[in-house]
């Protein structure tokens, strides 16, 4: 790296970026905690939420069954709505939200597992008069089978790509850092989704798919760079491995966050929630946890 | 000058520009397009009087009949067109012209029909062909004769304030790119059936819903089978511009089949009937009494046969021994026809054999004709109606029931909007990823190839999507997402790996290349196998995102990736 060297520190032109490199190089086995200390708080956060409602995340109408409607229409007042609809049907669970899209109001959604779509829409056609609607409904046990199938399809993409990823780098403990980098950064997201109150729907559960792939390509990049290149230190490696890897991951969360911000989609929209989370969180799993499990591994190796 | 030689007559370069071409033809972009095409016609309406067909679902978007001007006046959008509707009085001459021709309609009231739960008596004239023996010489005429038959009542309402041409129109499409329900408004039901099938009973349910649907007027549907991973079975039916309640009402029905003489009902579908023949030894043109030829017109009879429970054939033996027997061509027949009817709507009415009189026969043969212009157009039409014939008595005598699991209702102007959306979401993410990119590389070079690389794999996977015709929803957007975002990560990856200053006794421009490459293969191996296990799960409703997915991230891989490393190589190879 002695072209770098000019007027900056070891690793970067800039001075602090480089102090803040040299830290991290100093560093790595104390930084190591922090992703493990997020994935047992993580962990914890599922489980309780498990243990009080069943189920290891909320899940919305497309995934336990019921109905939801949506009005795109500026003049429906949502406390109206709720105060009309708590009225018409006491006894029944319903959720009414706002649509917004760059904090401009588009429209409101209806949300219920208990009401007949039929009633609920005449109901509404009885207050409002004719609506232009959008109506998803989902049957309960359809629900209940999609979000089981949709975890098996989870587990099964999970394993094939740890199995391609064994058979890429065929090294036991590296492969095993990749596939325990993507499994933490999946639960960490799905803990984060908890906390701040997200309803899975079936776009969720694509978004934790494509999350998958996303974290892995990082991985990869850093076990490649650090495992199959000479030349330089480990640490080298792993700080030239960071300046393609966090491009890579700043192009992607400026789409998506412009994606986030303008989508009109509630679909769209979550999928975009769980991708910013997910690679957010990937940067620490794998600049943090997999570069620090790997240089264990590659000194222990050398001492050896 | 020689670079950009070099850059054309680059055999990865060249083949990246054969795809976009072939994939600009399949997409067939027309920016301008105005007028409204046609989505369907309704039976019996002004616009199927005035010959006007209905689009075969596989057509292409493109190539879909389009309306150009009515009266003269141009039809640049549906509120041209509805506005002129709204305007038009009874009893007046329309004239469409579309791309195709030029036609003549005759307005008539919107009217809707509903079919009740009770039958009438009615009397209609039929043309019937009769041969008499005249003074020694056969000869074939054709007699008109009254009778009575029951058909269900019906109510017809007239709505004598405003005229229907009976089209579906929707604004004509500017590209071949098919759009999903969600982005063009329609109604999605997924039925279940209450016990498992085999794929022939399947298959008869899906044509017979195909076939309700098309009765109904519906023309721009899709009728398949979708399983999930725990092996249950899924009818997945999608209908664009479509109400929803009236769609779920039309193919959640079960198909209740009724055979009746005069209003005694002798067999209905379930478990009345126990067989129906269809292969060539019992079914097929009638062998004794084939094909005839009257005023011009060619006539063919069909005939197989079926077997009855023996309760049904006891009921039909009571029925039909108080019957007279009649006369007409060669054949001596009943009275009375056994009409078929299915969900109290009249399909048909078939002439009794006289030998079935009062006797509880079990197998008995079916039969009827189908007409034409030219005796192979006759045989067609008879076969054709055969087909129907068995499917219904089949779909008749299916027990299985289907109950409505899922249902989706999307309004068109909330798709339309969404359309927009997106387009405006994905210009938006280009600029703001070639900013980025150009900050961190600061060279044209490496930033240029790599935005435009990624609008030609955009390109081509919504090539592929217009080629196959596949349809572009929600869920492919979002597949395309991962495509073109694993896409850029992967230039990145080329670009540093080349641009790496890193000392070398000689700097290996195929080590780099082959460097970069074996992050992405791994990278690329990883997504697909990851979206392998969704193309089933769920009941096949990820299966879009799985494989815009697969589709994009291959092109990117095998297509655009290649082409922009041989890029980068020529425009930098002498710089670094």
């Amino acid at each position: 790296m002695s072209e770098e060297n000019n007027n900056g520190g070891r690793f970067a032109k800039n001075k602090q970026i480089s102090k803040l490199l040299e830290w991290y190089n100093k560093n790595y086995k104390k930084l190591l905690i922090i992703p493990i200390v997020i994935f047992i708080l993580s962990i914890a956060v599922i489980s309780y939420k498990y243990s009080t409602t069943g189920d290891f995340v909320s899940k919305d109408i497309s995934l336990k069954g019921g109905i939801s409607i949506t009005i795109p229409s500026k003049d429906i007042d949502v406390s109206d709505m709720e105060t009309y609809l708590s009225s018409e049907f006491p006894e029944s669970d319903i959720s009414v939200r706002t649509l917004t899209k760059l904090g401009e109001k588009t429209g409101v959604t209806i949300s219920t597992s208990d009401i007949d779509s039929n009633v609920l829409l005449n109901s509404l056609k009885t207050k409002f008069g004719e609506l232009d609607y959008t109506v998803e409904e989902m049957g309960s046990s359809l629900g209940k089978s999609f979000f089981k199938e949709t975890f098996t399809a989870i587990i099964f993409a999970f394993l094939f790509m740890a199995v391609v990823v064994f058979f890429y780098f065929r090294l036991p403990i590296p492969s095993l850092a990749i596939v325990l980098s993507a499994f933490s950064n999946m639960v960490v997201t799905l803990a984060i989704i908890n906390l701040i109150g997200v309803k899975l729907s079936t776009a969720g559960v694509a978004a934790f798919l494509m999350l998958i792939g996303y974290s892995v390509d990082t991985n990869i990049l850093l076990s490649t760079r650090v495992l199959k290149r000479k030349g330089g230190e480990i640490i080298d490696r792993i700080v030239n491995g960071m300046k393609t890897g966090l491009t890579m991951t700043a192009t992607t969360i400026a789409a998506i966050s412009i994606a986030y911000i303008f989508s009109q989609s509630d679909a769209l929209k979550q999928i975009m929630l769980i991708l910013i989370i997910g690679l957010l969180m990937d940067v620490l799993n794998t600049w943090v946890q997999n570069a620090g499990i790997l240089r264990l591994y590659l000194e222990r190796r050398t001492k050896k | 000058m020689s670079k950009s030689k070099k850059l054309f007559t680059n055999i990865r370069v060249i083949i990246l520009l054969v795809v976009i071409l072939f994939a600009i033809v399949a997409i067939n972009p027309h920016p301008l397009n105005k007028g409204v095409s046609i989505r369907n016609i309704k039976i019996n309406s002004s616009a199927s009087l005035a010959g006007i067909e209905s689009p075969k679902p596989t057509s292409t978007p493109m190539s879909k009949e389009k309306i150009i001007s009515i009266n003269n006046q141009p039809i640049n959008n549906i509120n041209d067109y509805y506005s002129f509707e709204a305007g038009l009085k009874l009893n007046r001459t329309v004239r469409i012209k579309t791309n195709k021709g030029t036609y003549r309609l005759i307005t008539k009231y919107r009217t809707e029909t509903i079919v009740l739960n009770e039958t009438i008596n009615k009397t209609v004239t039929e043309e019937v062909n009769v041969t008499k023996i005249i003074n020694g010489t056969k000869v074939n005429k054709t007699i008109n004769k009254t009778k009575i038959i029951t058909v269900p009542k019906t109510i017809t309402k007239v709505y004598n304030d405003s005229i229907d041409l009976g089209i579906g129109v929707y604004n004509a499409p500017t590209t071949n790119i098919r759009k999903g329900l969600d982005l063009q408004g329609g109604t999605r039901v997924l039925l279940e059936p209450e016990k498992k099938i085999s794929t022939d009973d399947m298959d008869i349910i899906l044509s017979n819903i195909k076939q309700r649907l098309n009765v109904y007027g519906l023309s721009d549907i899709v009728v398949r089978t979708v399983a999930d991973l725990s092996g249950n079975q899924y009818i997945l039916v999608e209908i664009a511009g479509a109400n929803e309640e009236e769609v779920k009402e039309l193919i959640s029905r079960q198909g209740k089949f009724e055979a009746k003489i005069k209003n005694d009902v002798v067999f209905s579908g379930g478990n009345d009937i126990t067989y129906i023949c269809r292969s060539s030894d019992c079914s097929g043109i009638d062998p004794n009494n084939g094909c005839s030829q009257s005023n011009g017109q060619w006539f063919c009879r069909f005939r197989f046969s079926i077997s009855l429970s023996p309760e049904a054939a006891q009921r039909q033996a009571d029925i039909t021994k108080n019957l007279d027997i009649v006369t007409e061509g060669k054949q001596d027949y009943l009275n009375e026809t056994l009409d078929l009817y299915l969900d109290n709507q009249h399909v048909d009415s078939l002439n009794i054999g006289s030998e079935l009189k009062g006797r509880a026969v079990t197998d008995i043969q079916i039969s009827g004709s189908g007409a034409g212009a030219t005796k192979q157009e006759a045989l067609f039409e008879s076969l054709k109606n055969m087909k129907r014939l068995q499917t219904v008595l089949i779909t008749g005598s299916l027990p299985v029931k289907l109950d409505v699991v899922k249902t989706d209702a999307i309004s068109p102007s909330l798709g339309g909007e969404f359309v927009k959306n997106a387009l405006f979401i994905g210009m938006l993410a280009i600029i703001v990823v070639s900013l980025i990119v150009f900050l961190r590389y600061r060279r044209l070079e490496v930033s240029l190839p790599m935005i435009v690389t990624l609008l030609s794999e955009t390109t081509i996977i919504l090539g592929v999507a217009a080629l196959i015709g596949w349809n572009i929803d929600i869920a492919a957007i979002a597949g395309i997402i991962v495509a073109v975002g694993t896409g850029v990560d992967d230039q990145i990856v080329i670009a540093d790996e080349i641009l790496r200053k890193e000392k070398q006794v000689f700097f290996n421009w195929k080590q780099r290349i082959k460097n970069a490459f074996f992050i992405i293969m791994a990278a690329y191996f990883t997504t697909f196998v990851a979206m392998l296990p969704l193309m089933r799960a769920g009941a096949g409703l990820l299966k879009g995102f799985a494989i815009t997915t697969i589709i994009g991230v291959s092109v990117g891989v095998f297509i655009a990736r290649p082409a922009f490393a041989a890029v980068v190589e020529i425009l930098l190879k002498d710089k670094l």
